[in-house]
């Protein structure tokens, strides 16, 4: 690996807030840590002064829930396949807070079928189920935030 | 970052055509003629078309020795008028369509852009009964009051970067009543158009995403322009303004919509370019979150802090009442006196 292409592998951390990147290979491994948020451009002197601000450096974009598994039937990693999440944002189940959530666990579900919104700064992105397959678990939590590529629901497919 | 197909736009409208030339020939008057010369139709053809725009509340005046004279044009939006105003743009309104009603203009172009639309449509609506902001919160869209519209777009990026979406067309929103009504508004982050604690235009982005590409993005964009006090419920006449309000007089609204449309493709341009730090850096000056008090409400979970700075995707750095920082990317802001 030469420097170019770990300068290419900076970038696309930037690029999708990756904070940490590990690669191993027979005789080589390389490691590298980002600390998000800490290169923030236009910070006042006196906030870049402050110890306790540069030293936040892991901080923290929404840190993955533990995920709460609202069902767990015994054979769900069994053959189901995973909704993820697209983008880093705020999961959110229902399309409005007292509508009904868009799917529940059992519920049969098309390709073009919305199963829930995440929203980053006022971008909603209704999320499709992609597949044909019914609902078996709902693992990420209501209004909590999410991280990219974050198994949402797991869908049996049919 | 690849360019996306470039379809020309349709030729132009006979309306559209006409109303340009007014606008351009001013008090010396568009020569019938000419008019019909260009459009390769008769004078007397012209003469109808004038007709049919004075039906719609267009001031013509007409003379043999000065031609055509715009003396005023009403207050409606029209798609011609607005396409005749513009003069071509890149992206943003090669396609504008004008309802005089609707339940929401965000749903009209996602159902557009699923039957495989061209980016850069635009819908407008004089009113709609459906209006909405985040989360199902109603929007109130009185007839002829404000812009509500909405603008189909597909860009080339991943879904973890359409926030960049948030902040250019907060920008743009904010130019063009800056450039139309000499008022200076402020961004609630991440993308609310303010007067001090009031909001005067909000945007609701809607995506159609695979994993790691946009299909379309959704620009729902609401203006309060011409509402006067008791055009809102009282519950949001301390939460809400209009640029009628703030400036003290009348708006000009088909102005207003020609400037946001050109602002958008403005600063789309500019994304396309590469280019959006450029505008994210203006969206920065433009913030009035910074330095204050806010309250967080996401989902269940209450924050109160400081509004320290913007990280480089555009996230709220805030510190919070124990001192720790955190990074916010969604929820509802206030912002505390």
């Amino acid at each position: 690996m030469d420097l170019k292409e770990i300068k290419s592998i900076i970038d696309l951390m930037k690029k999708n807030s990756l904070s940490e990147f590990e690669l191993e290979e027979k005789d080589f491994k390389i490691k590298l840590k980002r600390p998000i948020g800490a290169a923030v451009a236009p910070l006042p002197h006196a906030l870049l002064d402050d110890p306790e601000l540069t030293a936040y450096a892991p901080l923290a974009r929404p840190v993955a829930p533990t995920p709460a598994v609202t069902s767990a039937p015994a054979n769900a990693a069994n053959g189901d396949a995973e909704i993820k999440s697209p983008m880093i944002g705020t999961f959110y189940r229902t399309p409005s807070p007292d509508a009904a959530p868009y799917v529940e666990v059992g519920s049969e579900v098309g390709p073009d079928t919305v199963v829930c919104i995440i929203e980053a700064m006022k971008v909603m992105n209704e999320i499709k189920a992609e597949t044909r397959g019914v609902i078996t678990a709902i693992v990420a939590e209501n209004a909590k935030p999410v991280e990219f590529g974050q198994p949402l629901f797991k869908i049996r497919p049919i | 970052m690849s360019t996306p197909s470039r379809r020309t736009a349709p030729p132009a409208a006979p309306d559209t055509v006409i109303l340009a030339a007014m606008r351009s020939a001013g008090e010396t008057g568009a020569s019938g003629a000419e008019l019909a010369k260009q459009l390769g139709v008769s004078r007397a053809a012209i003469w109808a078309r004038i007709e049919e725009l004075r039906k719609l509340g267009y001031d013509i005046g007409a003379s043999p020795h000065h031609g055509y004279v715009l003396r005023a044009c009403p207050d409606a939006l029209h798609a011609d008028d607005l396409h005749a105003r513009l003069g071509g743009t890149q992206v943003v309104g090669r396609e504008i369509r004008v309802f005089k009603e609707t339940d929401s203009t965000n749903d009209l172009v996602d159902k557009l852009a699923h039957d495989g639309v061209a980016e850069g449509m635009v819908v407008f609506a004089e009113s709609q009964h459906q209006g909405r902001g985040r989360l199902g919160r109603r929007w109130l869209s009185p007839a002829g009051k404000g812009l509500w519209f909405s603008v189909l777009l597909r860009p080339n990026l991943s879904p973890m970067a359409a926030t960049q979406l948030t902040v250019i067309s907060a920008v743009a929103v904010s130019r063009a009543i800056e450039r139309e009504t000499g008022l200076r508004p402020g961004i609630k982050w991440p993308n609310d158009i303010m007067f001090g604690t009031r909001k005067c235009a909000g945007i609701l982005i809607e995506l159609s995403t695979e994993i790691d590409h946009i299909r379309h993005a959704v620009l729902g964009i609401g203006v309060d322009v011409n509402l006067a006090a008791e055009d809102f419920p009282p519950e949001l006449r301390d939460l809400a303004t209009s640029l009628r309000a703030e400036a003290g007089r009348e708006i000009d609204r088909p102005a207003l919509a020609a400037a946001m449309l050109r602002e958008l493709d403005y600063v789309y341009a500019r994304l396309r370019e590469g280019d959006f730090h450029q505008v994210g850096d203006e969206w920065m000056r433009r913030c009035s979150t910074l330095g204050r008090r806010v309250t967080l409400k996401i989902g269940d979970r209450t924050i109160q802090g400081v509004a320290e700075a913007l990280d480089d995707e555009g996230a709220l750095v805030v510190r919070n009442e124990h001192g720790h920082v955190e990074q916010i990317l969604g929820g509802d802001v206030t912002m505390q006196r």
